[in-house]
């Protein structure tokens, strides 16, 4: 008898298995914006904006996953974002158009890069914390944005570097164009959200909730401070230079006007408002900052172009979010969204319940 | 220049060579450890700072020749307006810091506010009605007040019921209002481009003859009724606040909050009106520095700049003391001026790595008591 109903049930609870799966979510959120996009290349009628707003909502999202090991793990408060991004940026920019360097070299530069800045910065908060740290690393992204403007033999000072996307790989130039570039893009956030899923739950991840909560505690339990804050630094620098390559190529511009305060400040609120600690949190929160401004805003079409016009009114809208999300729902809105889901699932069982007592009857025997 | 360089990376690790060699072998025969390390390290950074003074001057010198001084005095001269500025934002920063336990990076933006206002009030009063230091210093008067009006407002309704977050909670909460301000001052005010004129028109100046007669410099330098202006109501103002604060009730309860807001208020304190009071003084002060920046084009990042350099001075001060920041704020643009003068448009990140060094060496500021961490 139960074998049979095992065979029964058995295609069911294959499906059931892959659907549970941690990474079926993050697999179909980077199939849905590779359906985009291919809908798009089959030539449905998407509109262009819109799509290169979904691409640059991936890179946000990127940079916020790494910002989230940083201040929803590690609980360190940086503002150093964005020079860290524009290094990236400036790092394609520089060795592809001047340099004709090859693809993968140019990756194992960023990672040297970035490993280094990041051992600055985490060496710095060892003796920097809390308050201080955010000033600080906010005094080196001022730094970074003044060796863009005025190392004018690299970065060309003002006006920026144009990125043809002409990249070498395997000796050959090959011409990338946006779409390829957004496939690239959507490939790559799909191991990325992998990549941090696994280090979230790893001993890693739980060290530097650890840290997060109490420091003494931590390193009583005998975690090492200075280790995993530099680990912290180094894997939120890799991520976000990542992000600067891809920002590069999408924007296909690099000027150091990109890479100010309000920058830092955007991914903040990103990833503040979706909730620092939960994967999917950032996505909401980076569709909600920027995807919805990118996408569906800046549309001309969209509310007669009234958004357009007055791009003020998002930049107050995301401001104001911040501040009700820190008030009043701690965990970020994913946590609303979860806390609402439960109450509708334990409503939905109660109801159920209700209907079948009322169709067939109470269990008397 | 590269002389320049190799020489601070060598007078940097001999500094610390000595510091090290001090530690190990001296700081053993005295009795009060803490402090004696902590007084050696301010002996280091004061003998850091005077010779990145001197390599500046021989940096200087080959540049320029006989009239390096002159011209060092002449930047320093031009950096007065910013001195006023950067003092009174400080000054507001650490006021806020001391009674609601959070860096406000809003600051800026209701400095900008008071100079939208202020603008405005230009454009109403007319510009030809009154003499030029009247209008404007009728424009800052208004702004100023709006901004104090703002602080009060921003800490009625959004601080004051944020006391029991996290101090990094409460930051990015003023990194919200940052966001909603530099998104609402355009609707409110309008795109059109606003100025504000300077106090006195850039053209009237003062010789400083007493310094050449003195044989002090040997050039005709002049400095602008501007900035006399600027260092007169800064003086002012910030001589009036400090004696408020060391003087009156008001000033103790600032004190006492600061100490320990809950137990001031235990006390009988009124620690709301205290806060309140002291958003509405950082947002007047700001005011006042908004409009002594005499913009030439008003817009949300006016006072970016000015608030990044502010904080820098509280951290080099140290923000637990009032002192400190100022004497941070006194030193940085006149520094900025000199670096300016050695190595062209890289101040700006020269400064600041100077000033991270300072901080590296001592993370409570130069001025700041170190406050042992209870677990």
């Amino acid at each position: 008898m139960t074998y049979e109903k095992h065979l029964k049930n058995a295609f069911k609870n294959k499906v059931m298995s892959i659907i549970k799966h941690p990474y079926f979510g993050f697999l179909v959120i980077a199939a849905l914006m590779l359906f985009i996009q291919l809908l798009r290349i089959a030539g449905v009628d998407i509109p262009i904006s819109a799509l290169r707003g979904f691409g640059k909502t991936m890179i946000y999202i990127i940079v916020g996953l790494g910002f989230s090991i940083l201040l929803g793990y590690g609980g360190l408060a940086s503002l150093g974002t964005a020079g860290f991004v524009g290094s990236g940026a400036y790092i394609l920019g520089y060795f592809t158009t001047q340099q004709g360097y090859s693809v993968f070299l140019i990756i194992i530069i960023t990672i040297i890069f970035a490993v280094i800045l990041g051992t600055i910065i985490g060496f710095i908060s060892l003796r920097i914390e809390g308050m201080y740290l955010a000033i600080i690393t906010l005094a080196i992204a001022q730094i970074i944005n003044e060796v863009f403007k005025n190392w004018t033999s690299v970065t060309n000072g003002n006006d920026g570097i144009l990125v043809d996307n002409k990249l070498v790989i395997f000796n050959q130039f090959i011409q990338f164009n946006h779409n390829t570039i957004f496939i690239i893009i959507a490939v790559l956030l799909f191991f990325i959200m992998v990549v941090t899923f696994n280090i979230m739950k790893s001993p890693t991840g739980r060290a530097l909730l650890t840290m997060r909560n109490s420091s003494s505690a931590a390193q009583a339990m005998g975690i090492s401070i200075f280790k995993f804050r530099l680990l912290a630094f180094i894997i939120s620098t890799i991520y976000a230079m990542f992000a600067g390559i891809l920002y590069g190529s999408y924007f296909r511009i690099v000027t150091p006007t990109d890479w100010t305060l309000s920058f830092s400040l955007l991914i903040l609120a990103a990833v503040i408002v979706g909730g620092s600690r939960s994967i999917y949190g950032i996505i909401l929160g980076s569709f909600l900052v920027f995807g919805l401004d990118l996408v569906v805003l800046q549309n001309r079409d969209n509310f007669g172009g009234f958004f357009v016009e007055h791009p003020d009114i998002t930049i107050m809208f995301n401001g104001l979010l911040i501040i009700l999300v820190i008030m009043f729902y701690r965990g970020g809105l994913i946590r609303l969204v979860n806390t609402t889901y439960l109450k509708l699932k334990k409503l939905f069982t109660k109801y159920y319940n209700k209907w079948r007592v009322y169709r067939y009857g109470t269990d008397t025997e | 220049m590269g002389a320049f360089w190799l020489e601070l990376v060598i007078v940097t690790l001999i500094l610390f060579v000595v510091y090290s060699f001090f530690k190990i072998f001296f700081l053993k025969y005295f009795s009060n450890k803490t402090r004696v390390k902590s007084i050696a390290i301010n002996i280091m950074v004061v003998i850091a700072l005077f010779y990145v003074f001197i390599i500046i001057y021989q940096a200087a010198k080959v540049k320029y020749g006989e009239s390096a001084f002159d011209y060092m005095v002449f930047q320093v001269i031009n950096q007065i307006p910013n001195i006023a500025i950067l003092t009174l934002a400080t000054t507001a920063i650490v006021l806020i810091y001391k009674t609601s336990r959070t860096t406000n990076f809003a600051q800026s933006m209701m400095a900008t506010f008071g100079a939208y206002f202020a603008a405005k009030t230009i454009l109403f009063i007319g510009e030809d009605r009154w003499s030029q230091t009247t209008t404007i210093l009728l424009a800052m008067l208004a702004g100023a007040l709006v901004a104090f009006l703002l602080g009060v407002f921003i800490d009625a309704v959004i601080i004051r019921y944020s006391r029991d977050k996290t101090p990094v909670g409460k930051q990015m909460i003023t990194m919200g209002l940052v966001i909603i301000l530099s998104g609402g001052m355009p609707i409110l005010f309008g795109t059109n481009p606003l100025s504000i004129a300077k106090i006195v028109p850039a053209s009237e100046k003062i010789e400083l003859a007493f310094l050449k007669n003195i044989g002090f410099i040997s050039r005709d330098l002049f400095i602008t009724k501007h900035s006399l202006y600027a260092l007169l109501i800064t003086v002012g103002l910030l001589g009036i606040l400090f004696s408020l604060l060391r003087f009156t009730k008001w000033g103790l309860g600032v004190r006492a909050t600061a100490s320990n807001e809950r137990v001031a208020s235990m006390m009988g304190v009124n620690t709301k009106l205290i806060t309140a009071l002291s958003w509405g003084i950082a947002g007047f002060l700001g005011g006042v520095a908004a409009v002594i920046m005499a913009p030439s084009d008003i817009g949300p990042a006016l006072m970016v700049s000015t608030q990044v350099n502010g904080f820098i001075a509280a951290v080099m001060g140290s923000f637990t003391s009032f002192a400190g920041p100022l004497i941070a704020g006194i030193i940085i643009p006149p520094l900025r001026g000199l670096l300016v003068s050695v190595v062209g448009s890289w101040n700006i990140a020269v400064l600041y790595a100077i000033i991270l060094a300072v901080v590296l060496v001592k993370p409570e500021g130069l001025f700041g008591k170190k406050i042992e961490k209870k677990v």
